[in-house]
């Protein structure tokens, strides 16, 4: 053979890469962690820097294990997506083993055991969360409550210190934490009260009449705006995701506002917008063909709106979009688009 | 107690009949194990597994007559292949090529050929041109690289040579690997 | 332009893709395009370099024949390399000296390809005189009327496609005339770095517009559309001022990668999507490039060959990027040092622009047809490969609307099977794919690799099914010749019996019949000769069709196993009169065996009759003994003359049997002839052993006394006598065996 080994054209590149891809996503992100601050305290800043270490500590030992170079993988920047990811749906002011575990498990089983970055069928970030979910309902689902309703947030100090120690002298911490909405709308159901009363109920004191969580998701849909424009995701996949799931919700409030919630409510509770902008946008586990993109995006609408209605958990997100990696293959194989030059 | 014994003594005629009527209605012509394994061997009717051809090897495989490892010139792929068609236990290569080498054709090297037509009779695919007293030649595109025709040369005039690469058969190689460190996802399965 | 576009126009310093929504096919990238580089300069002045290399390939298809000898002095456009005479060789194309010099070496080099690979060249050494043979082509300067002979006019001026390509273009024509409807000019020059079209537009807009005119007449076609990008405001307004009062129509097109692809701009002009394998002219489409319309009309107007070209020499290396037009043999590094380099050349250069371009080996190599660029970009350091992460960028900017992602992760786990399925062979190479990788893999090279491990994938499995059907038509030709051989052998056997059983009954008898044996013989023997003759046959014309060349191999092969077969069935017919003259020859001497047989029973019966008679004659009459004895002398003797004359009758039935056997009737009648002659004699023996039974006495004292006859006739006669009961003997024996064989027969 020809000792000569050709490089092949193109000689020339739009100089994007893995890292920036990445850094984008991470940056648009950004709105809704300031956000998050701002209404709930400084929880999520110490689970986000717990979440880090983690991460660093995890991919380091995971890497070296696997025999792959460290540096070019750990900076990467696809663990601090799925890390990101997980701290926005975790409580905030949750234990720090929780998220400790809660990392290490998706960053492991969610990600290196399957072969590390490209080859994970499932996302991470919501095996991660299904997993302490599971395992730690009680300390999964006491959340702060917002601003508005709580009066007051934690600083950084005392965050760190309840996270660490699980107390904070001198604070009831009972006046600031709660049910989320979507967790008061499912316990008032089973107690026979409607939708509608649950949701009057609710002191709604801020701008434009949203709710704490209602401006999260706000934050994430102007993040998520400005990765469809830098073509760092697909429009398929929010205008799916949320046109199904307005949809299901809208003919569902239609049959019975007693029951279902309205279309808005349910856009902006829990973590829809997360999951819009940030969680099924994931290439790696998503379907890669524009239709296919739309399909997937559109089966967990309606799997979200299924287990938060019928379900057993509050929020499906995380049970829609698992469900839907797995369909994933399938989706792909059979929306080909139509090659140039071939009839359909 | 009583229906249920009825029911699956009834389930079981019902399948059986079906399956009865599908061995009759789909019944498979021929010997298909002997032709799918006919397709996987390479043709090149050396003879080096002990039979005539690829065909007999084929056969006699089908008829569980052979060792699977037999076929030289297809490796250790075409046994593995083998061993799945058939359901025989796969076996080691007793001989194995030397380092997966190039297809090689036969070359006479005319200035020596002395026109005995010994290997036109040997060769497999009829291949070498040539008759009596005259000077002999191999059909490059119909050799299949057997070399049975080499021994039988009396004159030891027969070559196998690979085929020259020339930019008509040039292949683009598979890029460079050593930069990707996550190398064949097969591996970490 | 449209408010939409100007629209999009406003939306694109946001959102560039914006711009995809511009044009009418899918995906295609906006890559830095730096044409400024060299087109803002002039088109400098030809240089003649120390030498030129002439590889004799050029083009896609076979390398040309050698013209000159090494110390042959040529001129500028003389011919050094032909086209093959060789109907069957197609897509070869002549090679003109670019100039005049000297043939220093006819050797191997390095060529422009990106294999890297030598092969035969001829070096020019220019003689810097410069001495030209005009109109070279010997045209009259009218555009030809027919496709026919503007084909022939590109022929011999060795024009190929220079867009990047290089497919012969007479072989791109169609024959018929008026199949081609539409005309396209491919003035889009889409690859970035490159402006060689657009200052060739800009400079000689009217030899393509000229060139473009020629062919459409030549071709019948009724609409001449040019496409150019608008990225070339210069080269349009050039163009449309050269097209005024022509069919030609100027058609701007947006500025993507990679607009200046054949199906991607026939889809712009047109609006028609070529379908998938067939070709542009099938559809009553052609499209070529502006330079080689410039070079089609010189070549029919001044009758000039191909034997330069515009080539950019460009890149982020040189400090003086420039367009020249180059001779064709030009070493790429002599033209890159006139564009001074800002560092040395010690990277390679690259031919052709930055999407689709190669690196080549060796910076010595020439300028061939189809270079139109050469890129002197230093090498960047490389980003890491990264793993796939599915992102689905490379489907978005496939121009093909393929899925290049997941053909890259079959082409990478060697599924090669699933990568065809995915319609790798629909990719068109254009790079988009890999320009906009995040993860920086090599995609293109992927598909490259992929499509040659297909394309030889299927070759092996050709290969495979040939060499199986060679060695089922050989062992089917080793069994027939065997079979031959029996037969052969068996014919052999069966004359040399019949001689035997002839011979021994010769032994006693008359002469003609060792004749008939010996012709019989030499029927079989001549058609077994005939039956060799036969197989020998089809042996030569499976060596005569072996000769004949791969190329049309399956339908030879095809056509050769059923001659095969035609000449195996006449050796079978063949076989049919070889057994005829056998059978016949066995069948005539049964018949004459029995007829014999036959004979001699009515004799025998007669006589017993006349013993009879003189039996009664001596018990009456006891004296005369002498007359019964004279009696029965008379008696013998008339009946040998009758057999004798009968015999005689039979052996020349038997010789003229013999003679005429070869028509199928007569074997096949005097088989019938024989099968009753023996059912008769066979009758008449029962009838005669039941005589024989019926009348013991008589028997005995006839014998008694037909011994006495014969003793007397003995006297008289013997030696017919003899012969009798000799012959008696041996027909009594050959009627059986005929009987028993046509009962075998039957």
């Amino acid at each position: 053979m020809n000792t000569f080994n050709p490089s092949s054209s193109p000689f020339t590149h739009n100089n994007q890469n893995v890292r920036k891809v990445m850094l984008k996503v991470q940056i648009a992100a950004f709105p809704a962690l300031l956000m998050h601050v701002y209404l709930f305290g400084y929880g999520i800043v110490v689970q986000w820097l717990l979440a880090l270490t983690t991460l660093l500590v995890v991919e380091y030992v995971m890497l070296k294990m696997r025999g792959r170079p460290v540096l070019p993988f750990i900076t990467d920047m696809s663990g601090l997506i799925t890390i990101t990811g997980l701290v926005f749906c975790i409580p905030p002011l949750a234990p720090w083993w929780i998220i400790v575990l809660g990392s290490t498990f998706a960053l492991i089983f969610g990600k290196h055991l399957y072969g590390g970055l490209g080859y994970n069928p499932f996302n991470p970030a919501m095996l991660g969360y299904v997993f302490l979910l599971i395992s730690f309902p009680v300390q999964m689902t006491q959340w702060i409550l917002p601003l508005d309703l709580a009066g007051q947030t934690l600083d950084f100090i005392q965050s760190a210190h309840y996270i660490f120690i699980g107390q904070i002298p001198g604070f009831n911490l009972d006046a600031i934490t709660g049910a989320t909405p979507l967790n008061s709308l499912r316990t008032g159901l089973s107690q026979g009260v409607s939708v509608i009363q649950t949701l009057q109920n609710k002191d709604v004191s801020m701008l434009f009449g949203l709710s704490g969580w209602e401006w999260v998701n706000v934050a994430f849909v102007v993040g998520g705006i400005g990765l469809i424009i830098t073509r760092s995701i697909s429009w398929q996949f929010p205008v799916g995701f949320l046109g199904a799931l307005a949809l299901v919700s809208f003919i569902f409030n239609q049959i019975n506002p007693e029951l279902y919630p309205s279309v808005g409510f349910t856009l902006l509770n829990g973590g829809t917008m997360l999951a819009a902008f940030f969680i099924i946008t994931d290439p790696v586990t998503a379907s890669t063909t524009p239709k296919g993109r739309f399909i997937y995006a559109c089966g967990i609408g309606i799997l979200v709106y299924v287990i938060r209605n019928w379900g057993a958990f509050p929020d499906g997100i995380a049970f829609a979009i698992l469900l839907m990696n797995i369909a994933v293959p399938l989706i792909d194989q059979y929306t080909q688009p139509r090659v140039f030059g071939h009839k359909v | 107690m009583l229906e249920a014994l009825i029911i699956f003594i009834g389930l079981a005629l019902l399948f059986g009949l079906f399956l009865g009527y599908a061995s009759v209605r789909f019944k498979v012509e021929g010997n298909p194990v002997a032709e799918s394994i006919d397709k996987i061997l390479p043709q090149t009717q050396c003879g080096q597994c002990g039979y005539p051809g690829c065909k007999p090897y084929a056969e006699a495989l089908a008829d569980e007559e052979a060792e699977v490892n037999l076929c030289i010139p297809g490796g250790h792929e075409v046994m593995i292949q083998i061993s799945e068609i058939t359901g025989l236990e796969p076996k080691e290569m007793e001989v194995t090529e030397e380092a997966e080498k190039p297809k090689e054709t036969a070359y006479i090297n005319e200035d020596l050929c002395i026109g005995c037509v010994l290997c036109i009779k040997e060769c497999p695919v009829d291949a070498i041109l040539g008759a009596t007293k005259l000077m002999h030649t191999v059909i490059q595109q119909e050799c299949t690289g057997c070399e049975k025709c080499v021994p039988v040369c009396p004159v030891d005039c027969i070559d196998m040579k690979p085929i020259p690469l020339s930019t008509r058969n040039w292949k683009w190689p598979e890029p460079d690997e050593t930069l990707i460190s996550e190398a064949k996802p097969g591996k970490n399965h | 332009m449209s408010f939409f576009a100007k629209i999009i126009e406003k939306i694109s310093p946001i959102y560039p893709q914006a711009k995809r929504w511009l044009y009418s096919f899918h995906g295609g990238v906006f890559p830095q395009y730096r044409k400024e580089l060299s087109s803002r300069q002039p088109i400098r002045d030809t240089i003649i370099p120390e030498r030129l290399i002439m590889p004799l390939q050029q083009q896609v298809g076979q390398p040309a024949e050698l013209l000159v000898k090494v110390g042959e002095k040529v001129k500028k456009n003389q011919l050094i390399a032909r086209s093959s005479k060789d109907a069957k060789k197609a897509l070869v194309v002549p090679i003109h000296a670019p100039t005049s010099g000297v043939i220093q070496e006819i050797a191997s080099y390095t060529l422009p390809h990106p294999s890297g690979l030598e092969d035969i060249a001829i070096i020019i050494k220019p003689d810097h005189q410069n001495d030209c043979l005009d109109n070279f082509l010997k045209v009259s300067g009218e555009a030809p009327n027919t496709p026919q002979q503007l084909k022939d006019v590109l022929l011999n001026a060795g024009i190929v496609g220079m867009g990047g390509a290089g497919f012969p273009t007479y072989a791109k024509i169609p024959n018929e005339q008026g199949k081609i409807h539409t005309l396209m000019i491919n003035g889009a020059e889409c690859e970035p770095f490159i402006t060689c079209d657009d200052l060739l537009m800009q400079t000689e807009a009217e030899a393509i517009i000229q060139g473009a005119l020629i062919t459409a007449k030549a071709l019948g076609s009724t609409k001449v559309l040019c496409g150019i990008e608008s990225n070339k405001p210069t080269a349009i307004k050039a163009m449309n001022k050269a097209a005024k009062g022509t069919i030609v129509e100027i058609i701007q097109v947006q500025t993507v990668y990679p607009m200046g692809a054949q199906k991607q701009l026939t889809k712009e002009l047109t609006g028609i999507e070529m379908p998938h394998k067939a070709h542009a002219v099938d559809i009553g489409l052609l499209m070529m490039n502006v330079a080689t319309f410039a070079s089609i009309y010189k070549a029919v107007t001044f009758g000039e060959p191909l034997t330069s070209r515009l080539v950019s020499v460009t890149g982020l290396g040189l400090a003086k990027p420039f367009n020249m037009r180059v001779l064709i043999g030009t070493p790429f590094e002599e033209l890159a040092n006139l564009a001074e380099p800002k560092s040395k050349l010690d990277y390679p250069l690259v031919m052709g622009g930055p999407m689709m371009g190669f690196a080549v080996q060796n910076n010595q190599v020439p300028v061939i047809k189809t270079t139109n660029c050469i890129l002197a970009n230093p090498p960047e350091p490389a980003e890491m490969q990264m793993p796939c992460i599915r992102c689905g960028e490379c489907m978005d900017a496939c121009p093909v609307n393929l899925l290049p992602q997941q053909m890259y992760w079959y082409s990478h786990s060697h599924e090669f099977d699933k990568v065809e399925k995915l319609n790798i062979f629909d990719c068109i190479e254009c790079g988009c794919c890999s320009y906009v990788c995040p993860s920086h893999i090599p995609l293109v090279q992927y598909y490259r690799h992929a499509k040659s491990e297909i394309k030889e994938i299927h070759a092996e499995e050709k290969a495979v099914e040939l060499a199986k059907q060679r060695h089922e038509f050989r062992l089917a030709r080793i069994e027939r010749e065997k079979q031959e051989r029996e037969a052969r052998i068996k014919a052999k056997k069966d004359a040399v019996k019949k001689q035997a059983a002839s011979a021994s009954k010769d032994t006693s008898k008359n002469k003609p019949k060792p004749s008939a044996a010996a012709a019989a013989a030499a029927a079989a023997a001549k058609v077994a000769a005939a039956k060799r003759a036969a197989g020998k046959n089809t042996l030569m014309q499976n060596t005569a069709h072996t000769e004949n060349k791969q190329t049309a191999m399956p339908a030879a092969r095809r056509k050769a196993i059923e001659a095969a077969k035609q000449a195996a069935n006449q050796a079978n017919s063949g076989d049919k009169p070889a057994k005829s003259p056998k059978e016949v020859a066995k069948n005539a001497a049964m018949a004459a065996a029995k007829k014999r047989a036959q004979a001699k029973k009515a004799a025998a019966a007669n006589d017993t009759e006349l013993n009879k008679s003189s039996t009664d004659n001596t018990t009456v009459k006891k004296d005369p003994k002498q007359a019964a004895k004279a009696a029965a002398m008379a008696a013998a003797k008339k009946h040998a003359q009758a057999k004798k004359a009968q015999q005689a009758n039979s052996q020349t039935l038997d010789l003229t049997e013999t003679t005429k056997d070869s028509t199928a009737s007569k074997k096949e009648d005097a088989r019938k002839a024989a099968i009753q002659a023996a059912s008769v004699a066979a009758k008449k023996r029962r009838v005669a052993s039941e005589n024989k039974e019926n009348e013991p006495k008589t028997e005995t004292s006839t014998t008694d006394k037909k011994q006495k006859a014969m003793q007397t006739a003995k006297a008289n006669a013997m030696k017919k006598a003899a012969e009798r009961g000799a012959k008696k003997r041996a027909n009594h024996q050959v009627s059986e065996q005929a009987q028993h064989n046509s009962e075998e027969r039957n």
